[in-house]
């Protein structure tokens, strides 16, 4: 009797005009456009395009360790913090040790995991909401850091950076050749973002350990019950913030050509605004790498654009916020219609 | 006279009450009884203004009401004290009782008033308790008199007690019931849903039983009822039980599972139970009786404190689900599919196959292909309706859901499985389906704990029957599928318990 009955509905799914990934790239178009009819320099190369390419790549990366545990529906409010550590160590085992662009990196992205390992198994152990244990790191590390630099360097920032850095930050494809045929003008630091927004997106669509995440952020009872390691899976999702956060804290570092203390101070928020932007859920469960590269695009665009119509830094700020909260309206107006939509019978 | 006429309320593919009438006389005490299901809170809350009929109407004095929501219904005079405490235990007694109507002049609290009042409403109940007490220092039994101050303080004429003695002793339920006989005599209407038939016997005048959501007897005087034709009432002679094929069990083989004297953290004591493989053991007790937790103890999700608990004849000290899962085979659907059992956000075919990621990889990653394929296995297998795996599973009916929650374990190859309440909140012809879907697996040689509040699907499907009350297991029998016979029995042994105790 089952079998004979009625198909079930279609499921509701949204329509088109209601996916929130291509909302930004209408967006972003538009803006885009906007900002190239007011200041033709917009679409200049060498002086917009390039710079607002590694703004983009950096922000990128912070979105995705913000994005790596609001996959569990936790926060990580010490990203930046956890970012300057690691930068911090970075530093140091170039200056002190003498190594290299890789090894010094390792070192770092380690200490990254390390942190974030740390503030997972606060959480998981304790059961201290993540917004509470990673804004009590966050304090933490603000100090540690300080008392770090002071102790190593000058007290700002380490004087020497490894071979190669300079390259990061300068160069792009144009400037290598194969014979007459020279890459585009696309930072090397590009690609490094882009790499890592493919691997995180692999691991939350296709590993078993970003869907065990996932499961857990979407029901973390049902996901206990289920035969999933919760506590583990926890651990593991604030040592993956904490490792790309730490990638993030390089690729500033290359961008602003020292290991500095003051690295990470301006993640907090973008870290939040990219995934959220690109319809990543607060509550957990669900992620979207693609719409974080769209929001962070768009996030950094705005910035880019607004600077060059010549806005002072806190008029800047201001009205980021403001174009911000209405694309983040607009976003759930429309989302709210369509459901509103789906639901009628 | 209040009166609730032929109310029907739906919900997705349950019909949770079809009919059901509650006739309420001023200075009177009516039980409202029926089995586990039979629409009791559904009406409870259909009355109360938490949810609004489908049909039927409610009249007070033959004046029509429609209630917004639960305080519309508590403002026209219908005050109700839940199974669950809903007090705030930070704030005292004078400001629970007055929450909803706190007495004051612009934005600022009139201390004096609001302790008059709370004495006002306690000294109705003749309660002796200081207004000026925080709620958190009280007992269960002086919350729940708390509560009832609460509910008179909107000048309640209608009072519905859910199960009120649930959490209290002997002593405390005698006082509670002082206080709703000093009611009735004051006027109020009480309504008293509780299982504890001698308790009922006590103290009500007249009785409405509720059975797969209609009224079997409508406000009638209990004088004239035994109470095992009440029990008879509730239970319906005229069941129509699905036939399902004859299983014998193979009394030669093993436990699949057993426990021997299990003592828990929770307060189980000296459980003993077993399952041979292919045999169903009904684990039958009333809601509270400790059953699920028992479940839950056994999955290592409580500590077991005392006893063993032996798998295919080994013992076996499990400390996880994934554990269990995997070096035991052993499953447990849970209850609460919504909040346990499912990822309602995520797709049917990611809810089945979760329990079998670990099998399906292939260095690290899930083959999309691969899971589609289990998923449709068993949504084939369990003529689970769905439009496509990716369809979320929080939007599937009660049945399909519950299908779904059942599919990852046999997808997770299980041959023991623990089942909790399958059948909760579906409605009767899915449930039939899922009747012969268990005997199915039991034929197929799984071992079956088939933990259920549903008395005649206990007895349609088990082979055995064990009856829980109290977190102990009080009685165990064969069961010989003769309805009539069985369901006395248990329900005896239940009640004889429960006034012991």
């Amino acid at each position: 009797m089952e079998k004979t009955a009625a198909p079930p509905g279609r499921p509701r799914r949204l329509p088109l005009w209601a996916n929130p990934r291509l909302g930004l790239v209408v967006l972003l178009v538009l803006l885009v456009a906007f900002f190239s009819i007011l200041r033709p320099a917009f679409l200049d190369t060498r002086l917009t395009l390039t710079p607002l390419q590694s703004d983009i790549s950096v922000y990128l990366v912070v979105g995705l360790a913000q994005l790596s545990v609001l996959s569990l529906g936790h926060m990580n409010l010490a990203v930046g913090r956890m970012a300057a550590t690691s930068a911090f160590a970075m530093g140091l085992t170039h200056d002190k040790l003498g190594a290299g662009l890789i090894v010094s990196l390792t070192v770092g992205l380690l200490v990254g995991a390390l942190l974030g390992a740390l503030a997972g198994l606060i959480i998981s152990r304790t059961g201290v909401n993540s917004f509470v244990v990673t804004l009590a790191m966050d304090f933490a590390l603000v100090g540690l850091i300080t008392i770090l630099y002071a102790s190593a360097t000058d007290g700002v920032a380490f004087p020497t950076m490894p071979a190669g850095m300079e390259a990061l930050r300068f160069d792009t494809f144009a400037d290598y050749c194969l014979g007459d045929i020279c890459g585009p003008r696309i930072p090397l630091v590009v690609p490094i973002a882009l790499v890592a927004a493919l691997l995180v997106g692999l691991l939350f669509r296709w590993s078993r350990l970003g869907r065990e995440i996932l499961m857990t952020g979407s029901n973390a009872r049902a996901a206990e019950l289920s035969g999933i390691p919760t506590r583990t899976r926890v651990v593991q999702a604030h040592a993956l913030s904490g490792l790309i956060a730490a990638l993030a804290g390089f690729l500033l570092a290359a961008n602003n050509g020292a290991f500095s203390a003051g690295i990470g101070d301006s993640f907090l928020l973008p870290s939040f605004l990219a995934p959220v932007l690109g319809g990543t859920l607060l509550v957990g469960g669900a992620v979207s790498v693609l719409g974080t590269v769209l929001g962070a695009t768009l996030t950094q665009v705005i910035y880019k654009g607004l600077n060059l119509l010549q806005f002072q830094l806190d008029q800047l700020q201001l009205y980021i916020g403001l174009v911000l909260l209405a694309a983040l309206s607009l976003d759930r107006a429309r989302h709210v219609l369509a459901e509103r939509r789906g639901a009628a019978p | 006279m209040f009166v609730a006429d032929k109310l029907v309320k739906t919900f997705p593919g349950v019909r949770a009450l079809d009919g059901a009438t509650l006739t309420l006389r001023p200075g009177s005490v009516h039980a409202l009884l029926g089995e586990n299901g039979a629409g009791k809170s559904t009406l409870v809350k259909l009355l109360t203004g938490v949810y609004r009929p489908d049909g039927g109407r409610i009249t007070w004095d033959g004046e029509e009401l429609h209630f917004g929501g639960p305080l519309a219904a508590q403002k026209a005079g219908i005050g109700v004290v839940h199974q669950e405490r809903n007090l705030i235990p930070a704030f005292t007694v004078a400001e629970n009782i007055v929450l909803h109507h706190l007495p004051g002049q612009a934005g600022w609290l009139d201390k004096q008033r609001m302790r008059a009042e709370a004495r006002r409403c306690l000294d109705l109940l003749e309660v002796e308790l200081d207004p000026d007490t925080p709620v958190a220092r009280l007992s269960v039994a002086q919350g729940q008199l708390v509560e009832i101050a609460k509910a008179l303080s909107l000048d309640s004429k209608v009072l519905l007690l859910d199960e009120p003695t649930a959490s209290l002793t002997g002593d405390e339920a005698d006082r509670l019931y002082t206080v709703v006989r000093r009611l009735r005599d004051s006027g109020h209407s009480v309504v008293l849903v509780s299982h504890k038939l001698e308790e009922v016997f006590a103290v009500a005048d007249t009785v409405t039983v509720l059975r797969d959501g209609r009224s079997v007897a409508e406000a009638a005087p209990l004088e004239g009822y035994s109470q095992s034709a009440i029990v008879d009432l509730m239970v319906g002679r005229a069941f129509a039980s699905i036939e399902l094929p004859q299983r014998t069990v193979d009394a030669s083989k093993p436990p699949a599972l057993r426990l021997d004297s299990v003592d828990t953290a929770l307060g189980h004591r000296d459980i003993s139970l077993s399952v041979r493989p292919g045999e169903i053991l009904g684990l039958y007790g009333l809601v509270g009786a400790g059953r699920s937790e028992l479940a839950k103890a056994v999955l290592g999700l409580e500590p077991i404190t005392a006893g063993t608990v032996e798998v295919h004849g080994k013992p076996a000290r499990i400390k996880d689900v994934g554990e269990a899962l995997r070096r035991y085979r052993l499953g447990y659907v849970t209850e609460d599919r919504k909040h346990e059992g499912l990822f309602l956000e995520q797709p049917v075919a990611r809810n089945i196959a979760v329990t079998v990621w670990r099998r399906l990889a292939k260095a690290g990653l899930i083959p999309d292909r691969q899971e589609r394929t289990l998923a449709a296995t068993y949504v084939e297998k369990l003529g689970i309706r769905i439009s496509s795996a990716q369809q979320l599973a929080g939007q599937l009916s009660g049945g399909n859901q519950q299908k779904v929650s059942l599919a990852k374990w046999l997808a997770a190859e299980c041959d023991i499985l623990i089942v909790d309440e399958p059948t909760v909140g579906i409605d009767v012809r899915t449930k039939a389906a899922f009747h012969e879907l268990i005997a199915g697996l039991a034929a197929d040689g799984l071992a079956l704990l088939l933990i259920s509040s549903d008395l005649p699907e206990t007895i349609v499907l088990a082979d055995r029957i064990a009856v829980m009350s109290d977190l102990r297991v009080v009685g165990q029998l064969d069961n010989t599928h003769n309805y009539a016979q069985m369901s006395q029995q248990i329900i005896r042994m239940i009640h004889a318990e429960v006034h012991t105790a």
